[in-house]
């Protein structure tokens, strides 16, 4: 039995006598934990930037929009507008398929709105009211447009935080009224979407609005649709159904890419999962070598160390100690050495990250968190490997007789 | 144990008082796919209090020896009883125990560890009897005190002399009160005056009735000896009183090369 605290004043006392040796043992291990901690953070904050930019639009929908034809069709020149009008849109939520939530979207941009004696140019959007749903806009204050504001064609508008800045500094925008092109809305509600200046910049309206007061068309814009619980393929099937039907009623050739066009988010929600395992892999491989190598480092160390002091251990059995008390002393003070110089480079990684997170805030990258359960799994591993990797030439050390290990060159 | 002391007696209260006991004792070494014999069957008796010089060219075997008697090497053949215990079937924590509590070693190049300071190198054996710290560095600095050298304590071995250095390494093996010291060539690196005061050392820790084995190539060392044995080619060639036995020469022995 050994006395424990007898054995860490012993341990501390080797551990200080030998800097080369412990500075190269926690350099090895401080800097492996550092690297990896800061690669795991850049690698989330990248993923977190990516993410965020994506959950603004909701992955379960499609994006319907219209262009001018780039190819000949059925005796139509090429060069042909095509527009989304409300037949089409009525068509696609109402015959070709369920779905619970869909909505118009047609921008007016440039346009001037006033309050009182401020003013400035944003954008005026004009929805139906699910559109809140299918692009994930946070209400502030106020309500949402509702089925009757589009019966009705309503003059009212929900403005984005943005233009509350801009046009009532500090004051309450709800229940005001302002003019959009020098027609007077009242303000029901404002939302701000974090990140996003360009949604922060829009006044939304009924669609119904849109058209009659200032269009006098029957125009939509695009189409967003939602594909509800469906299944990515269900989704695809839906989208392909709709590009299909689109096709048909405007003459658009099958080929023509721009004519016609029905993003699917679905896909490309799936798509970017790839992507954000592609990072997480390319991650952990590098996290990985890192390990591997740090691993090395420490278990090459070690085997020198215990070389080294192949002489002191056979003197130590000399003066009476036993073969278990000297692969105790090693292998603990391999461990102690690993696991501080492993907590300090963790440390030291997530202070680096903290620092260089304010500076790093970019459109993809935001958030650069710390994987706890991943440093402390390396930091496992490299406690481990350095404790093996000593223990193997420490076993390999008091088994030969004491007098191999006193003459050992 | 005088030096005068009759052979015969020496004989027959040995087997009664046996502090080591080997028979036939022998000893190999693999050597470039052969066997090197290098104990070729050594019969030898040591009693409780003396101090014996062993002695031979380098080759004959007397290192081998000492170290088999301090159970830093096994041995292939023969008995080695210490202190009538069988040292032949004892298991490494065993070895470990005698080592801790029955032996203490001197080395001609002094084995301290280097990055200990000369007051650690000295309580480090309490260590192992499991002897808390304070009380070590008690004991140890109490030793050094009687080495003459207690105001050395803290340093390292590099600040220190040769002479210095053996004097730690003496304390050292004298800090558990062993029963048999074992010296390897203790002077083999020193000068003759500091040679001098390690085996005054040696004589003094001797008079307290501790049994002292030097293993030396030099005749004066062993001439402070009680007992000389000469070792040659694995076997015992001579065995007798210091002042009476073995000048070299006189026994077509050619003094040693090394």
């Amino acid at each position: 039995m050994i006395f424990s605290r007898e054995l860490w004043i012993e341990i501390g006392h080797t551990v200080i006598a030998n800097p080369l040796r412990t500075a190269l043992t926690g350099l090895s291990v401080g800097l492996g934990i550092f690297i990896l901690v800061v690669m795991q953070g850049l690698g989330f904050g990248l993923q977190n930037g990516v993410q965020q930019d994506f959950e603004d639009e909701a992955s379960n929908s499609l994006w319907i929009r219209t262009n001018r034809t780039t190819l000949p069709f059925r005796g139509r020149q090429a060069n042909r507008s095509i527009e989304l009008r409300n037949a089409d849109k009525e068509i696609l939520t109402e015959e070709l398929f369920e779905t619970p939530l869909h909505s118009a979207r047609r921008m007016l941009w440039g346009s001037t709105i006033q309050a009182g004696n401020e003013e400035g140019r944003f954008g005026i959007v004009g929805v139906n009211e699910d559109y809140d749903q299918l692009e994930s806009i946070p209400l502030i204050s106020g309500r949402w447009l509702h089925q009757g504001d589009l019966a009705q064609s309503a003059k009212v508008v929900v403005i984005g935080q943005t233009i509350v800045d801009d046009l009532f500094k500090k004051r309450n925008p709800i229940g005001e009224y302002i003019r959009l092109r020098n027609i007077t809305f009242r303000v029901i509600g404002t939302f701000s979407r974090s990140g996003s200046r360009w949604t922060n910049r829009m006044a939304l309206i009924p669609i119904t609005t849109l058209q009659g007061v200032f269009e006098g068309t029957d125009q939509v814009g695009r189409v967003i649709v939602s594909t509800g619980d469906r299944s990515v393929e269900e989704a695809s099937a839906m989208a392909s159904i709709a590009d299909g039907a689109l096709r048909m009623r405007h003459a658009v050739h099958p080929d023509d890419q721009r004519a016609v066009r029905v993003d699917d988010n679905n896909e490309e929600f799936a798509m970017t999962q790839r992507i954000f395992i592609g990072i997480r892999l390319f991650i952990w491989v590098i996290g990985g070598f890192t390990l591997f190598a740090g691993a090395i480092g420490v278990a090459n160390i070690m085997s020198i160390v215990v070389k080294e002091r192949t002489v002191e251990i056979g003197v130590r059995k000399a003066l009476g100690a036993t073969s278990g008390s000297i692969v105790t002393l090693i292998v603990v003070e391999a461990i102690a050495l690993t696991s501080i110089s492993g907590i300090l480079g963790m440390i030291a990684g997530v202070l680096t990250l903290e620092f260089v997170a304010p500076f790093a805030e970019h459109d993809y990258f935001s958030n650069p968190a710390v994987n706890l359960n991943v440093t402390l799994t390396a930091l496992g591993v490299l406690v481990l490997s350095g404790a093996l990797s000593g223990l193997a030439p420490a076993l390999r050390a008091v088994r030969i007789r004491p007098i191999e290990a006193l003459r050992y060159e | 144990m005088s030096a005068s002391k009759p052979h015969f007696i020496h004989l027959r209260l040995s087997y009664l008082w046996a502090m080591l006991s080997l028979r036939s004792i022998e000893k190999s070494y693999p050597l470039a796919g052969n066997q090197l014999r290098v104990l070729k069957g050594i019969d030898l008796i040591i009693e409780q209090g003396e101090m014996v010089a062993i002695m031979g060219s380098s080759g004959s075997g007397k290192s081998t020896l000492l170290n088999v008697l301090g159970l830093l090497d096994n041995f292939d053949d023969g008995s080695y009883y210490l202190d009538d215990v069988d040292m032949s079937e004892l298991s490494e924590r065993q070895a470990a125990r005698y080592r801790s509590r029955f032996l203490g070693f001197v080395f001609q190049s002094f084995n301290l560890i280097a990055f200990k300071s000369a007051l650690e190198n000295v309580a480090l054996p309490l260590f192992y009897q499991k002897i808390p710290r304070r009380e070590r560095q008690k004991r140890a600095l109490a030793m050094l005190g009687r080495m003459g050298i207690a105001d050395r304590a803290h340093h390292l071995p590099s600040e220190l002399s040769g002479g210095q250095k053996q004097r730690v390494a003496m304390a050292r093996a004298l800090i558990t009160t062993p029963r048999v010291i074992l010296a390897d060539e203790p002077t083999g690196a020193l000068d003759s005056v500091t040679s001098n005061e390690v085996m005054d050392v040696l004589r003094e820790v001797n008079g307290t009735g501790i049994t002292v084995i030097i293993v030396t190539h030099e005749a004066d060392i062993a001439a402070r000896c009680d007992r000389t044995i000469r070792l040659k080619d694995g076997r015992i060639v001579e065995d007798g009183n210091s002042g009476e036995v073995v000048e070299p020469t006189a026994h077509g022995i050619s003094p040693d090369a090394s």
